[in-house]
């Protein structure tokens, strides 16, 4: 009796036990949080400052002026601002250019060492212009060299602190007979008499306008039209604005509505419907503005959206109210085409494609030409990626360089009927204008440094080129080929 | 006493013996000095499959990422640390490319940002490897870590990589590590 007693009361703390036991194992499974060592990833986490980027803005530009040795060339040909004066990348110049070189290349005329950076010159009058950043200064300069022996002839500079941010210095200036306009990396612009680089005016985008600067500092070119700067501050309350070169003074404004940002491309002009309108491509989107000279120059004609976050291509009109837009970084392109019903004007998006489907060009504007678009694809376009390849506009790929031609990020044009390339290690190539195929007929050497970015210009048989830190000029003419036939 | 027909003398071992540690020493003094091998990662070659991630012997896997910081870039927008089409250029999850938050980015002075690896957190995906090769200067790459790695010589991953990126390399150098020369400048 008394055994038995014992094994219940045994039992039952036996029970007991195992009920606390497992309800401290229920308590410390429930409690168990297999997230406790995780942190959550939230903005504000990496010790941006708000206002780092508008730290040492504030300077004076009208700066200081030098003058040099350099006399102006008698020489031909003019390239007066960003893709030519046709605003198409194709010099329709008469000087015939050699269709390939022997292994000497051609011949290197002048060599000018500039700031590390991709701006590229513009030539008028025997005149070549490069904004370029002395690094030993902290000055942005706005040099004038000669065409015939790039010898220096005049330099305006006006001081601007820029650190080393994949090159320093990145546009092309705007000259014409009377001015020259140029957009310094931290969106200055500065006015100077093109002939002897007089102080005309300056302005500072981000003081005036409130410009947010774009990643690796501005690469928009300036325009210059009927005698006025036309720039693209794509501040909060304008997106576009007309600068009278002589006097400085605003002549109109095109709001901004939608708070679209300052992207590296630049205004491009084309004509739809018989209005003359100004394209851009901000951040945000892309809008038509009535040209200088329109009735309602200034006002916003069309609209659409494109939510690309870095635009450095500039728009490609096609003819027909058609636009082409790309960019780098995974955007793609986009294929816009204009409406236009009892003077309004609307934009429809004809194909949105990514850089595998479709031809897309990271930093460079394409070439349209033959009814064809030509480009270096991106990084991101699969087994194209360098090539330099031809699509027809509706989308379908006409030819590709191959594997075995791949130019990386490097300018192009089209000059004497023929595709020049350069790649990003300073290899000029030259491409036959072909519908059909790939051909490639000479191929040389030019520079020897790296990043050869900056697009090229062509003044007669002359072509400029750069890499990160050299311009050369060459004699992109037939005679090597003349003095090889003597 | 009769004596065992399948039984080896002992005094043919001991000559056996002797003639197999002579033949060994002799083998061995003539065999060219060839020092021990590890797998690694040819950065050249590595096409960012994610293989890495999953095929490794170990959880999680010995190959993680790591960066030369001489060919970064240093950028605010970073193609190894922001989604693609990200909304902002900040810390906050929805924008980070890495699914385990391994880089850590920080603000050096306007405009330069600065990206560490937690190679506790990485687990080798490659997908940030991609992103800087694709819109940067590819100073992210991958890398087996000698000091996880159970050196099995039957890595799962080399004969899983699609780009024949795994090969052996003298133990003693280890690591196959990009310069400024093979990976581009430091400033793009």
């Amino acid at each position: 009796m008394k055994d038995s007693r014992a094994s219940r009361i045994a039992a039952a703390g036996a029970v007991l036990a195992c009920v606390v036991v497992a309800g401290a194992a229920l308590r410390q499974w429930l409690a168990y949080d297999p997230a406790r060592t995780l942190s959550v990833s939230l903005p504000g986490r990496d010790g941006r400052p708000a206002d780092a980027s508008s730290a040492g803005l504030a300077t004076d530009l009208s700066g200081t002026f030098q003058q040099f040795g350099g006399v102006p060339a008698g020489l031909p040909g003019a390239w007066p601002r960003f893709r030519g004066p046709d605003f198409d990348n194709i010099s329709k110049q008469d000087a015939p250019l050699a269709a390939g070189w022997d292994d000497d290349g051609p011949e290197v005329l002048w060599s000018v060492e500039l700031g590390e950076g991709h701006a590229a010159p513009a030539v008028l009058n025997g005149r070549v212009y490069v904004i370029d950043y002395d690094e030993a200064a902290r000055a942005d300069a706005v040099r004038c060299f000669s065409l015939a022996d790039g010898a220096e002839i005049w330099r305006h500079s006006y001081p601007v602190n820029i650190k080393r941010n994949h090159g320093m210095s990145r546009t092309i200036p705007a000259v014409t007979d009377d001015f020259v306009v140029t957009i310094g990396p931290r969106c200055h612009v500065v006015c100077l008499d093109a002939k002897t680089g007089a102080f005309r005016w300056g302005l500072s985008l981000q003081d005036e306008y409130g410009t947010v600067e774009p990643l690796w500092y501005a690469g928009q070119c300036p325009l210059i039209e009927n005698g006025r700067a036309i720039l693209a501050p794509c501040g909060p309350d304008a997106l576009l604005v007309a600068v009278d070169c002589a006097t400085g003074e605003v002549a109109w404004q095109t709001p901004n509505p939608k708070g679209w940002n300052m992207s590296h491309s630049s205004i491009m002009p084309m004509t739809f419907g018989g209005v003359r309108m100004y394209v851009y491509c901000a951040i945000g989107g892309v809008a038509g503005v009535a040209a200088d000279g329109m009735p309602d120059a200034g006002r916003i004609l069309w609209e659409a959206p494109w939510d690309a976050n870095v635009v450095a291509p500039s728009p490609v009109a096609l003819g027909k109210g058609r636009i082409f837009l790309t960019a780098g970084y995974g955007n793609g392109s986009l294929m816009l085409e204009l409406h236009e019903s009892g003077g309004a004007f609307s934009a429809g998006v004809v194909f949105d494609r990514t850089p595998k489907e479709w031809l897309a060009c990271e930093q460079q504007t394409p070439v349209y030409v033959d009814g064809l678009l030509h480009a270096i694809m991106p990084k991101d376009a699969g087994a194209l990626r360098g090539q330099f390849a031809c699509y027809d506009p509706d989308g379908d790929l006409v030819w590709a360089s191959g594997p075995a031609s791949r130019f990386g990020l490097g300018p192009f044009l089209v000059a004497d009927g023929k595709f020049f390339v350069l790649s990003d290690d300073g290899v000029l190539t030259i491409i036959e204008r072909s519908r059909e195929r790939y051909i490639q007929l000479g191929q040389a050497q030019i520079l020897d440094g790296q990043d050869a970015w900056g697009p090229i210009a062509v003044a007669g048989s002359r072509m400029l080129l750069r890499d990160s830190k050299r311009m050369v000029c060459i004699d992109a003419g037939t005679s090597q080929e003349e003095r090889r036939t003597r | 006493m009769t004596s065992d027909p399948n039984r080896f003398p002992r005094r043919d071992f001991i000559r056996a013996a002797a003639a197999l540690g002579v033949g060994g020493a002799v083998w061995k003094a003539a065999a060219p000095a060839g020092g021990a091998t590890v797998w690694q990662i040819d950065p050249e070659k590595c096409v960012q499959c994610g293989q890495c991630a999953t095929h490794c012997v170990l959880n999680p896997s010995a190959v993680k990422c790591v960066h030369s910081y001489e060919i970064c870039g240093y950028c605010d927008l970073c193609g190894g640390y922001l989604q693609p089409g990200a909304k902002d250029r900040d810390t906050g999850a929805e924008n980070e490319l890495c699914p385990v938050s391994a880089i850590k980015r920080t603000y050096i002075e306007d405009p330069f940002f600065q990206y560490t690896i937690d190679e506790d957190l990485c687990v080798g995906c490659g997908k940030c490897v991609k992103g800087c090769a694709l819109f940067g200067n590819g100073s992210l790459y991958l890398q087996v870590k000698q000091d996880l790695c159970v050196h099995c010589n039957e890595c799962a991953i080399a004969r899983a990589c699609p780009a024949d990126a795994f090969r052996r390399i003298p133990a003693e150098q280890g690591y196959l590590l990009k310069t400024r020369r093979q990976g581009g400048p430091a400033q793009e």
